[in-house]
């Protein structure tokens, strides 16, 4: 046997533990997780080190910088938003449910109008949503103590990987193209580098489409005196990056806020009005901007992948697995077109 | 005695140029005068390959991103289907520098005729360099241009003194007709 293919089969070795690796990091769900949240920082954040860099810092500063840049931020909005939060959440428990028990009879009336049609007569929703809130005012400090440790642990393991995933993201990838056999080596440098253009642009936008959807909302939320707006506002950003079922989510629960602690109906209509020309605007003019070439997928592709998502990480699951599944798009669109342009024999 | 210390000290300089990269790209016409901080940058952005003897670097009428410069052995530039040699290069050497320019297909072939070690620079990692250092990647491009010139101006030269020299033939071929 020659050294040549004593060399290819160590390659091939190496790859292969490469992958089994990887596959046992997403077995292992709640790592996994934690991986891919750093990456994906990583990756939006990319731009800024690279921006940096051109000023003469050099890679390990820009990265520091930018890593203090983002704690100040966080120390700056926990310091300012989350009372502000926690004080929405608190005024969930004591809140007299007065307007609640009008905005719910309302609706109790309307909904009772509406199953007369169906012959159907007994609709008791009251008694129904002081049940969920009660429970979920409850559910919410259990659940942040139940799951303290992991969220502590995902809050130092989080920056801790994207620190380094910033700064040694060039000897990473040097690294493994060094594994890659002499016949395959360009072809693959040259994927990897179509790919980065390709995904690199994809979540950078869909990141900015969030923020700028989250922003918009909460300041359309505000205008419309739409209780806990904030949190609102923010979740619905979020959400925004699940297709189909995001916006809905977030048009929803603001207007049940409304109907809870406004007992306005008209209004909770407003709200929902006031979202879907959100949503046009998102898709017309925000959409287009920041996100550019969508990865164009089937809707039915779209759904399954959500559900499969949330199934297998829940929210987190639901959130990434539409990038997840671009990448993998993109991955297979650009392997197959560089692959016609190298003869392999 | 002094011929050992002489030999000595020739052998571990050349030890020394071998193992030391930067000593190598200085010599590339490339990166001739740049100093020692910019030569470092443009080593982190190349990569180190090593071929067995008779193994491929590329075919002719594969897409080329990159060049490639000798860091150690002796490789045969072929042209195919013939398989004939145009020339061989070694140590300090490069080769597919114009691929740095464009997204042209390989002209020839180059196959390692000794164990090799290369080292390839690439036009993504050129672009990215651009992106954080404009400078020194302006500094890069610019030379690889001159020198792409260059040989076009060599190669037009060339043409011409063939076509004086394919006139002059027609000539002398049309009169002995005569």
């Amino acid at each position: 046997m020659s050294i040549g293919s004593i060399r290819h089969k160590i390659h091939l070795v190496t790859l292969f533990t490469v992958v089994i690796l990887l596959l046992g990091l997403l077995y292992i769900g709640r790592v996994a997780e934690i991986v891919i949240v750093a990456a994906l920082l990583a990756y939006i954040l990319d731009p800024v080190v690279t921006r940096l860099e051109r000023y003469g810092v050099s890679r390990a500063a820009a990265t520091t910088l930018i890593m203090f840049g983002i704690m100040l931020l966080l120390v700056v909005v926990s310091c300012t938003l989350v009372p502000l939060a926690f004080e929405q959440i608190q005024s969930m428990k004591h809140e007299e449910s007065l307007t609640t028990v009008q905005g719910v009879v309302s609706l109790e009336r309307f909904l009772q109008k509406f199953a007369a049609l169906f012959g159907l007569h007994q609709i008791s929703l009251e008694e129904l949503l002081e049940q969920l809130k009660g429970g979920l005012v409850k559910k919410l400090p259990d659940f942040l103590m139940k799951d303290s440790v992991s969220i502590l642990v995902g809050l130092i393991m989080v920056p801790f990987m994207m620190f380094f995933m910033l700064k040694d993201v060039r000897s990473f990838k040097k690294y493994f193209i060094s594994l890659v056999p002499n016949r395959y080596f360009e072809f693959t440098l040259d994927l990897i580098y179509k790919m980065e253009q390709q995904l690199g642009n994809y979540l950078r936008g869909q990141f900015l489409d969030a923020v700028v959807f989250g922003v918009l909302a909460t300041a359309t939320l505000w205008a419309l005196d739409v209780p806990y707006f904030l949190i609102i506002g923010i979740f619905a950003g979020f959400a925004n990056l699940i297709p189909f079922v995001g916006p809905i989510v977030g048009a929803f629960t603001a207007s049940i806020a409304v109907i809870f602690y406004q007992g306005e109906l008209v209004r909770a209509i407003y709200v929902l009005v006031a979202f879907i020309v959100l949503k046009l605007i998102d898709d017309l003019l925000i959409q287009p901007l920041a996100v550019g070439k969508h990865v164009n997928l089937h809707p039915m592709v779209i759904a399954l992948a959500i559900l499969a998502g949330g199934h297998l990480f829940g929210i987190l699951g639901m959130l990434l697995v539409i990038p997840f599944l671009g990448f993998f798009k993109v991955v297979l669109e650009e392997g197959i077109a560089t692959y016609r342009k190298y003869s392999f024999d | 005695m002094s011929s050992f210390w002489t030999d000595f000290l020739r052998n571990h300089k050349e030890k020394k140029r071998e193992h030391n990269p930067l000593e190598l790209l200085s010599r590339v016409p490339f990166f001739e005068e740049m100093n020692l901080h910019e030569l470092k940058v443009v080593e982190q952005i190349l990569h180190c390959r090593e071929y067995q003897q008779g193994e491929y670097i590329f075919h002719q009428g594969e897409r080329g991103l990159g060049m490639y410069i000798i860091r150690k052995g002796v490789v045969a530039v072929v042209s195919e289907p013939d398989n004939h040699e145009l020339s061989e290069l070694k140590d300090g050497d490069f080769f597919g520098e114009v691929a740095l320019l464009d997204d042209s297909y390989r002209s020839a072939t180059v196959r390692a005729k000794t164990d090799c070690t290369v080292f390839g620079l690439f036009q993504p990692d050129l672009a990215a360099l651009i992106e954080r250092d404009h400078r020194l990647g302006l500094k890069i491009i610019m030379r690889v241009a001159r020198h792409a010139c260059q040989r076009l101006r060599v190669s037009n030269e060339k043409i011409i003194s063939l076509s004086a020299e394919l006139a002059l033939l027609k000539n002398s071929a049309t009169s002995d007709l005569k």
